[in-house]
């Protein structure tokens, strides 16, 4: 009995273990990454970073790429520059996309000395909030924001409760993305602006032989997200996502608009089954499907298997009939670069933001990773994104990501399931709001 | 022998102290956890808020957790059936003296060394892809028009779609530990059965299955514990935002703890570990029902 029990407890034991952690599986990885990105890190410490950096006269740097990325061979090359520059060693830890979000918190928790770090504007002002210095002084200093772009230092503060907490580089807006030559060869001459706009250019393509629309099942929320703000605001649509209130005659007016267009055959035969990245992979960037609702990094994503010759067009989610917004709205922003509210080195840190977010590393980061620059005296933007800038310059309103679509996670994934069937044609525009009602939450 | 009180303190001391930090302290702190709302994982005491037994009805009422939960009871259920039933098959053939023995063993076991994240890549990009898939260019040439025309990674298929890819990936192991098992058994009773008449099926039946029985429930808590902690085939599949056919309960306690996809979302680390107490559970519970009903104590050999 005794020797029954003492498994029992073990095998709770290792049970707990096993899920205490949160993804315990994926720890590997994160400790594979932080591995395969501590050699650069050390490689680049010039004179024992490392050691230097906890005494106050180095610079500590987690950031969210991988040493092997553009953008993270872009910042390694500034903080090179500025370490050659000033004498100042910097600790670069390419943490990577799931090291950051998993590590930093806890990190910061425990004290670790970490003097700035970067991630996407939302979670870094929102989800790390607390952690945060307020920048506004050191700003004001160098007169910073005489070459930034004023919309998103606008964003920045918003999101940073009304003070600037974050500064931003490598920003990014969310549009429709479409194949000129397509677009082209079918005549349409002017890039849709309204949802009636959007249906006779899909019915000339779709007439062509072409598909219309295609999407994967990471993105297909945000078409749900972006006509639902279209219609009623982004506050609105969250409220209706948060509070399940799917009777709003919002969502089954989204629902119908996209009921429609699977009917007319807008959307590609196998949207619905369409696993990231097939839809961007295997029908956008070969050519065979128009257009793709995505954010401004999706030309550099597929740009080896779209080809030299395939040419970009870009548009803002088109307005819909009795909508509130327009299209000046859309989910626009940035990574950011914050510093620890802690940091010893706040003079130093901001420095070396300035070095990667502005000029020759600002170009250099843009170039690589076909990005937007931050900073405004960098005016030419590489050409595969050249029509990504009047979409940008024209917009006003920042929605959140997915425009309010995701805000419940609780939700999301059935929201998902049930537009890609919607858009798939198995259900109806009504047996899309049962299938929400149903799900309650 | 006259028992030396210190020295067997002095010895268990740094298991015991091991044990307690490594083990035991996590344990406590996650079903302490569970009691209270929690933002971020590693925020102070002071910030947690006690709010009793509410993470574990919200859970109840959470459709998309009970979604997860089910997930997890068929991959379970429907994969452990067929992973067993392939791992015990193949062991079986491996350890009947064909040829090639080594080979064949290493050829099954082989997903297990390459990454999950090419493996699923292989399955969601060529095996299952509706354009030039596998499947649709074998169902194709065999004339089976109406298979080769599904879409493996619809929401309706796409749970088989995850099973089958992961279920591939674990046979080979267990196939080694119920093999291992086998071999154990000594070839004197296979040969005095020969010598008795009994045919392969008949030795199977009366000599192996009865002798294996401690590997059985080594294998079913192994396959449970795994199964409890399915994570990285779920979010190989639908990446960035979680899905209705692929969610299990660990994905959605990483969505509570860490956020979910790409949307800044509200996180409770309570909550979390609420599931974490659930799923051991669970663990504790399988383990308690195979240990009855697979009792090989009377058995030596």
């Amino acid at each position: 009995m005794r020797k029954r029990m003492m498994a029992l407890v073990l095998a709770s034991a290792m049970a707990v273990s096993l899920t205490a952690c949160g993804g315990g599986q994926t720890t590997g990885t994160t400790a594979a990454q932080e591995a395969a990105t501590a050699a650069p890190a050390a490689d680049n410490s010039q004179g024992g970073a490392a050691e230097q950096a906890g005494d106050g006269s180095g610079l500590v740097y987690w950031s969210m790429w991988e040493a092997t990325e553009p953008q993270g061979q872009a910042i390694q090359a500034a903080v090179d520059q500025f370490t050659a520059d000033t004498g100042i060693s910097v600790d670069l830890q390419f943490k990577g996309r799931t090291g950051i979000r998993e590590g930093l918190q806890p990190a910061l928790d425990a004290g670790t000395n970490i003097d700035l770090f970067d991630e996407d504007i939302d979670r870094v002002n929102t989800t790390w909030g607390q952690y945060l210095m307020d920048l506004e002084d050191l700003a004001k200093a160098v007169d910073y924001e005489a070459t930034a772009n004023a919309g998103l230092m606008a964003a920045c503060r918003e999101v940073g409760g009304g003070t600037l907490k974050s500064i931003p580089y490598q920003p990014n807006v969310f549009a429709f993305f479409y194949n000129q030559a397509i677009f082209d060869e079918v005549g349409i001459t002017k890039a849709p602006a309204t949802w009636a706009e959007l249906d006779d250019a899909c019915a000339k393509i779709k007439e062509a032989g072409y598909t219309p629309i295609t999407c994967d099942d990471a993105y297909i929320v945000c078409m749900f997200g972006y006509h639902m703000s279209r219609l009623v605001g982004e506050p609105k649509t969250e409220e209706i996502v948060k509070g399940g209130l799917w009777d709003d005659p919002s969502v089954t007016a989204t629902a119908e608009a996209y009921a429609d267009f699977a009917d007319k055959g807008y959307f590609s035969e196998t949207i619905a089954s369409n696993v990231w990245p097939a839809g961007q992979n295997q029908e956008l960037a070969l050519g065979t499907a128009a257009m793709y609702l995505n954010g401004s990094w999706l030309p550099n994503e597929v740009k080896d298997m779209a080809g030299d010759d395939f040419v970009w067009g870009c548009f803002s989610y088109p307005e819909v009939e009795g909508g509130t917004d327009g299209t000046d709205a859309a989910n626009y922003g940035a990574q950011v670069l914050a510093i620890n509210k802690d940091s010893q080195n706040a003079e130093n840190a901001f420095k070396l933001i300035c070095y990667i977010t502005q000029g020759e590393f600002d170009k250099m980061l843009s170039d690589l990773s076909v990005g937007i620059p931050a900073d405004s005296n960098n005016s030419e933007w590489p050409e595969l994104i050249a029509c990504v800038k009047p979409v940008m310059e024209s917009m006003n309103t920042r929605y959140p990501w997915a425009a309010g679509g995701e805000a419940n996670a609780d939700m999301t994934p059935i929201i998902k399931e049930n537009f890609l069937k919607l858009c798939g044609g198995t259900i109806d525009a009504q047996g899309f709001v049962d299938a929400l009602k149903k799900a309650g939450n | 022998m006259k028992r030396n009180r210190g020295m067997i303190v002095l010895f268990l001391a740094p298991a015991v102290f091991m044990f307690t930090v490594i083990f035991l302290y996590p344990i406590v702190r996650t079903i302490m956890m569970s009691f209270f709302k929690i933002d971020g994982i590693t925020d102070p005491l002071a910030k947690w808020q006690f709010t009793g037994l509410d993470n574990f009805f919200k859970l109840a009422n959470t459709s998309l957790f009970r979604i997860s939960m089910w997930n997890l009871f068929r991959i379970w259920l429907v994969g452990g059936i067929i992973v067993m039933s392939l791992a015990l098959l193949f062991a079986v053939i491996i350890t009947s003296g064909i040829r090639f023995k080594s080979f064949f063993r290493a050829v099954i076991y082989l997903p297990n060394i390459v990454s999950a994240v090419a493996l699923a890549t292989m399955w969601l990009q060529y095996v299952y892809s509706p354009k030039f898939g596998l499947l649709k260019t074998v169902f194709s040439q065999l004339g089976f028009t109406s298979l080769a025309k599904i879409q493996w990674l619809d929401n309706d298929h796409k749970f088989a779609a995850l099973l089958l890819a992961y279920c591939f990936g674990m046979v080979g192991y267990h196939m080694l530990i119920f093999a291992s098992g086998i071999e154990r058994i000594s070839s004197d009773y296979f040969e005095a059965a020969t010598l008795d008449g009994a045919n392969k099926i008949d030795q199977f039946r009366y000599i192996t299955l009865p002798l294996l029985k401690g590997v059985f429930k080594t294998n079913i808590t192994m396959w449970s514990v795994t199964s409890v902690g399915f994570f990285v085939w779920s979010q190989l599949f639908s990446t960035v935002t979680a899905d209705t056919q692929t969610i299990t309960p660990m994905v959605y306690m990483y969505m509570q703890i860490f956020g979910a996809g790409n949307s800044v979302t509200e996180r409770n680390s309570g909550l979390g570990a609420a599931i974490g107490v659930m799923l051991s559970i669970c663990v504790v519970a399988i383990f308690w029902v195979c240990n009855h009903l697979l009792k090989d104590d009377d058995l030596e050999f």
